[in-house]
């Protein structure tokens, strides 16, 4: 009987041991992270041509926004209609360009390009579907009327934005 | 769904990114007498950037005077830094967006270069 006692204490105590519990807090707060993926390159398939299209000998930057929860951000992304860094010119380059997606985690993306805003260099793209979204900046500057871009190195800035709805 | 988007964020901070949060940052009382303030926290993960330059603007993108520390500061590779905005009571309906914006450093081949801009929402 004292056995049976003595047990039965035993497990009541490691049943209230047992009862112990912790707790683990977690937050999920939205947020919105740019990564440039991929620099941009610019080939030069004829004298008058700077293009970033690979079939034209360039490379197209790429930008992945990657946001935590939907609807919480909009991404605007500008090609470039100046050079950074350049020789002397003496003559207007022509720029023209365009965005679009060029990979998504999540199929709902899809729509994304349908759906897109562009006014001048800029396009709009409201990222209404959590995950990372790749986007592509293709951008082409023609110099002069069929003129000669001098030697020298060529520089250009993409503008990638994420902000806040 | 929630755990692959984790993963991928903590990831990301392996890559080159750049973070600015809170997403919707809270203007708060400060110790001065008619200034407000808000604390934002920005991460560089991109090796091609030092340097990043802070702005806050109304709803039409134009400037709102705010004070810092340094409204272009610099952070190392994978640094991560709390940063105190303060701002004029009397401009607390101006405010909408408070942004971070990465400065490039020219050098180079012919290229193009990414400029990075992440803008919160003022409540």
């Amino acid at each position: 009987m004292k056995k049976l006692f003595i047990l039965l204490s035993t497990l009541g105590l490691a049943a209230s041991i047992n009862a112990e519990e912790m707790e683990v807090v977690g937050n999920v707060a939205s947020k919105c992270v740019v990564i440039p993926d991929t620099a941009g390159i610019y080939g030069n398939p004829t004298a008058d041509v700077l293009s970033t299209d690979p079939s034209d000998g360039g490379v197209d930057p790429i930008v992945r926004f990657d946001v935590i929860q939907a609807s919480m951000y909009k991404a605007k992304i500008s090609y470039p209609i100046e050079f950074s860094e350049s020789p002397t010119l003496n003559d207007i380059v022509n720029w023209t360009g365009s965005v679009g997606t060029s990979q998504v985690s999540d199929t709902s993306m899809s729509g994304y390009d349908a759906a897109k805003i562009e006014f001048d260099n800029v396009t709009e793209f409201n990222l209404t579907v959590a995950g990372s979204t790749w986007f592509k900046t293709e951008s082409q500057a023609d110099y002069g009327y069929g003129k000669a871009f001098p030697g020298g190195v060529y520089r250009a800035v993409v503008s990638a934005e994420c902000i806040a709805i | 769904m929630y755990r692959y988007l984790i993963i991928l964020l903590l990831m990301s901070g392996e890559a080159s990114a750049h973070s600015f949060v809170p997403t919707y940052p809270e203007l708060k009382p400060s110790y001065v007498e008619g200034i407000l303030y808000t604390t934002m926290s920005l991460f560089n993960a991109r090796k091609d950037v030092e340097y990043y330059e802070f702005g806050v603007f109304n709803a039409e993108w134009e400037k709102v005077p705010f004070s810092m520390q340094n409204k272009i500061m610099r952070f190392k590779h994978l640094e991560k830094k709390k940063i105190d905005i303060y701002i004029r009571e009397k401009d607390k309906q101006e405010v909408v967006y408070i942004c971070s914006k990465s400065k490039l450093i020219i050098t180079g081949a012919s290229k193009t270069s990414v400029s990075s801009r992440v803008c919160s929402k003022v409540k």
